[in-house]
């Protein structure tokens, strides 16, 4: 039995091979329908279709059962689960992998097809769903795990760790083993974020393959108009999902990564901007033929696209190719050739097609005008697929990067933003221009008319913000200049037309959505700042002025943006707060070993204090008895002009727990070193502030008060005189002291001296003196002669950023949704009353 | 041929030269320690070597370790930032920067981890004893 791994994943095998089998019949059902429409093979073929996707169900079903059930003998369960996870997680882990996560995609692109079985119309109907379930068949072999001697074909979500792994040590001296418990799931992705990002992805991709099917069914059937009525609404729901999944996407990576960004141009993030531009790109073809009967190429090329780039993500994240450009990890699961030849049939025939049937695709009669909606419309859709060309271009460069050296690198960030910047600025420009014209008939002379308005408000509104944000580069200044454009024309066309049809404001909304989107990132990325004090702001102005060496004598061009801090230390930071760190509590709650800093913010300008609460854990499962591997989790102060974020980088705590474990694997290495070890000094300063009690080598020490010295015992010259009330503990004995240490300052001869006498407890070979006072902060400092150990101070190293107008960027997102919502309903309204 | 569609053609040409151009200047090649010295802005891929000390100074406010690259040569990095989330996990480490002097200042760091999942053996999550048998399968 072994061979065929426990039960149950036989039996889970078996509804993934059926399904599969079951798909292969209706695509061929669906084929003969489609070319002999026949109605009879078309209701065969949908039987199957449902069938076929109830297997899957049932498949998922004994899936997340295993995962409930904790049957670590299943990899998939091994990998993504442990004993410990929380009940919400293990749901999601079903989807956590790859191999359940083609399920998960396979199951939603399912419903997806039941909703084109019920609504789609004639001629379609057959060739669609074709499509759609040839798309499926790939899918599904994906998870299939055939075996063929010693290759699989698909990576099985049910297969066993005795078929991953056959030559592993333990399972030869015992082929039964199962492990007690599972790896886990990485606790970067324990956010609920994470949770509900997949299956919103998902949702994006099941709904992107739909347009594709339609624009294949078109060029087959020789239909090319009524198509893109029943698939625009597929196309806008599908671009609003992956909106969403790429706002959680980057909200998760914001508030959880210490990156301190919502966007990297990282390959991953780049996989799914890519089809979003390019489905926006038909979108407009779409809108644009729907109207004037233009563009019929146009939105069947980019419906073809935008589904080729989904599964060309999925061929670049998946088959392992961007391991080395991409911070995000992905199994390799030897899906190589499969996922190859997916993206290559997918391509292929699509763009076969087209080329096939491009003769007779219609074209347009007379060249439009260029103040016209249609030749507005396919430039802003042009433009948006030669900025996904271009971020494919770098996101391809393990590939494309071959042209130019053997090894190369992924592209620099200066690359991406050196492109869109301009094509953003065109775009921007575009939608005013194009939207006038799309709701109203306009000449040279009457646009320029009736865009006066709308110019000077957003002359106004750039100027102020140069002022106020202080922008110097006059590019910069064009980009805002185009930004606040889309915002203000679009606005004043969306306002008027909600006065008329407030049903259609979708389009408008999400071009000033748009130029929002632009505004806020310009906004947010440039004029980040990092939190500091005044001397590592000098410090740093003085490295970027060249003025700084190291002790070799280099200039050091490296400027340090983190910020220490000391228990119950205020420090003025940036001239605007003063920050102040008030411990950590240790809570095993949520993480075990977690630390919760605890530090606030008091505002100079007399706002309100806030407190952050940034958090460091060890990664469990990366951690391991010899390292503590830790992780930190940031906290972000939301705020609509400014966000701060700050994590911690590092803390006296951590330092301890790390040395204790150092000197613990010393130990365990046996190597006896002790005598390298420093020797505890005898004198040690500790500063205090008045009230403060510090514990240290079997004693505390509590700084009362200062009090006025007896000048009577001092010199005659002395311009300050105190002494400072110090209530001595000795915890052993319960004893209690009272000391009170002089510092004074007098002057002899036109010079000042520092009188710090020492105060001696004898019976523990104490001594102490009052060597410093600093009224700035309202502090003194103690040194403190015979302790036998070392006061720690307990501090603090942070990071901390003012990220001004992040909430611009999220505004820009949702009014991008927003629209898109309101375009959704009203083309499916449409669409509906059709019937 | 008409002018117009010359003039098209030119223009697509011209964007994409520069495209490319452009792209490949920001490409850079993944080197070694002992190239990098010659070059900004190096791309240095290579394995932290744990045996030797590393991490956070509050005196220089750096994070310093030492890297052995592809072809073996060890070197200390200086990393002017905390120490990375995921570094001790990260199977392979790529450094942004310049060499000066036998040190590697690194501008930025890049951290390939594996998917925990790929190398992880059961045998170390079976506990002590508890070696269950899946005496159904």
């Amino acid at each position: 039995m072994a061979e065929f791994g426990p039960v149950i994943g036989v039996v889970g095998k078996f509804l993934i091979t059926f399904s599969f089998l079951f798909s292969l019949a209706a695509m061929v059902y669906y084929f003969r329908a489609a070319n002999n429409d026949n109605q009879k093979f078309l209701k065969v073929g949908n039987r199957l279709f449902i069938v076929k996707g109830l297997l899957m169900v049932a498949a998922s079903a004994v899936l997340i059962d295993l995962i409930l059930d904790h049957r670590f003998e299943f990899y998939y369960v091994f990998n993504y689960t442990s004993l410990d996870l929380a009940p919400k997680y293990l749901f999601s882990a079903f989807y956590g992998g790859q191999e359940g996560s083609f399920m998960l995609w396979i199951l939603l692109s399912w419903v997806s097809g039941l909703g084109l079985i019920r609504w789609t119309r004639d001629p379609y109907k057959a060739p669609v769903m074709f499509f759609l379930t040839l798309t499926q068949v790939f899918l599904i072999s994906m998870i299939l795990g055939w075996r063929f001697g010693d290759s699989y074909f698909g990576a099985s979500p049910f297969r066993t760790i005795a078929e991953e792994m056959p030559d592993a040590p333990f399972l030869q001296a015992n082929p039964d083993f199962v492990p007690a418990d599972g790896t886990g799931l990485n606790d970067l992705l324990k956010s609920p974020w994470m949770m509900i990002h997949p299956p919103i992805l998902f949702v994006g991709f099941a709904m992107m393959t739909i347009p594709y099917c339609f624009a294949m069914a078109a060029l087959w059937k020789r239909k090319y108009n009524e198509w893109v009525g029943p698939a625009l609404p597929w196309t806008l729901g599908s671009n609003l999902a992956l909106l969403t999944a790429i706002f959680l996407g980057g909200y998760w990576a914001y508030v959880t990564l210490s990156f301190g960004g919502y966007w990297a141009w990282d390959p991953v993030e780049n996989a799914s901007l890519v089809p979003w531009l390019v489905g926006t790109a038909g979108i407009h073809t779409m809108i644009i033929q729907r109207r004037s009967s233009v563009a019929q190429k146009s939105s069947l090329l980019f419906a073809i696209l935008a589904y080729v780039l989904i599964v060309y993500e999925t061929f670049l994240t998946r088959s392992g190719i961007l391991a080395d450009s991409s911070v995000h990890s992905f199994v390799d699961l030897g899906l190589y050739n499969q996922l190859l030849v997916f993206m290559l049939v997918v391509t292929g025939v699509g763009l076969g097609m087209f080329f096939w049937r491009y003769k007779e695709l219609p074209s347009p009669q007379k060249e439009s005008k260029i103040l016209s909606p249609e030749f507005m419309t396919v430039t802003g859709a042009i433009m948006l697929l030669v900025l996904g060309i271009i971020i494919i271009l770098g996101t391809s460069s393990p590939i494309i990067g071959l042209l130019f050296n053997d090894n190369p690198t992924p592209p620099e960030i200066s690359f991406y933003n050196d492109w869109s910047m301009p094509l953003a600025i065109i775009m921007a420009l575009l939608t005013v221009v194009g939207q006038f014209l799309f709701w109203k008939k306009y000449d040279a002379e009457t646009l320029a008319t009736a865009l006066v308005y709308p110019l000077l408000f957003t002359s106004v509104a750039t100027i102020a913000s140069v002022i106020f944000g202080g922008v110097r580069n006059p590019y910069y200044m064009l980009y805002l200049f185009a930004g606040f454009f889309a915002i203000i024309g679009n606005s004043w066309v969306m306002f008027r037309l909600a006065l008329q049809q407030p049903k259609v404001i979708g389009g408008t909304l999400t071009h000033v959505g748009f130029g929002v989107l632009l505004v806020g990132i310009l906004a947010s990325s440039v004029y980040n700042r990092p939190l500091l004090d005044e001397t590592m702001q000098n410090y740093n102005e003085a490295v970027r002025q060249g003025q700084v060496v190291d002790e070799q004598g280099f200039r050091v061009t490296q400027t340090v943006d983190m910020l220490n801090l000391v228990l119950n230390e205020p420090k003025i930071i940036n001239d605007k707060y003063i920050v102040t760190y008030l411990g950590y509590q240790l809570d095993n709650q949520n993480r075990p070993g977690q630390q919760t800093y605890e530090v606030r913010f008091e505002p100079l300008d007399g706002g309100r204090t806030f407190y952050l609460y940034p958090e460091v854990y060890p990664m469990l499962t990366t951690s391991t008895a010899s390292t503590i591997n830790w992780s930190v989790d940031p906290d972000v102060r939301t705020g609509i002009f400014s966000d701060i974020y700050l994590y911690v980088a590092g803390s006296a705590y951590i330092e301890k727990r790390n040395e204790m474990l150092d000197e613990q694997n010393e130990m365990m290495q046996n190597v006896a070193d002790a005598g390298t070890n420093e020797e505890q000094e005898s004198s040690q300063s500790i500063e205090f502030t008045r009230g403060e009690t510090v514990e240290v080598g079997g004693f505390s020490f509590s700084f009362i008060n200062y009090i006025q010295a007896d000048t009577t015992q001092l010199p005659e010259n002395t311009t300050i005189g105190i002494r400072a009330q110090i209530e001595v503990n000795h915890f052993a004995s319960g004893q209690q002291f009272l000391i009170e240490p002089l510092f004074a300052v007098f002057m002899e001869e036109g010079q000042s001296y520092v009188m710090s006498p020492p105060v001696n407890l004898p019976m523990y070979d104490l001594s102490f003196q009052f060597s410093k006072v600093n009224p700035q902060n309202d502090t003194i400092e103690l040194t403190i002669t015979g302790l036998d150990e070392t006061y720690e101070e307990e501090w603090i190293l942070i990071v901390a950023e003012k990220k001004p107008f992040i909430s611009v960027v999220w505004a820009g997102t949702f009014l991008l949704m927003g629209g898109f919502t309101i375009s959704i309903f009203r083309h499916w309204d449409r669409e509906r009353k059709k019937k | 041929m008409k002018p117009k569609l010359i003039l098209g053609i030119i223009a697509i040409v011209g964007f994409t030269s520069l495209l490319m151009i452009n792209l490949g200047n920001s490409i850079s090649t993944y080197t070694d320690f002992e190239t990098a010295a010659t070059m900004s802005g190096a791309h240095v891929p290579g394995t932290w070597d744990n045996t030797k000390e590393y991490g956070f100074s509050r005196e220089t406010m750096s994070f310093s370790f030492y890297m052995a690259d592809e072809s073996g040569e060890v070197r200390k990095v200086i990393y002017p930032r905390p120490k990375p989330n995921n570094f001790e996990e990260a199977d392979r480490l790529v450094v942004i920067g310049e060499m000066r002097d036998g040190v590697f200042y690194a501008n930025d760091m890049l951290m390939k981890c594996p998917s925990k999942y790929n190398d992880a053996d059961p045998a170390d999550y079976a506990g002590e004893s508890e070696w269950i048998n899946a005496s159904e399968g």
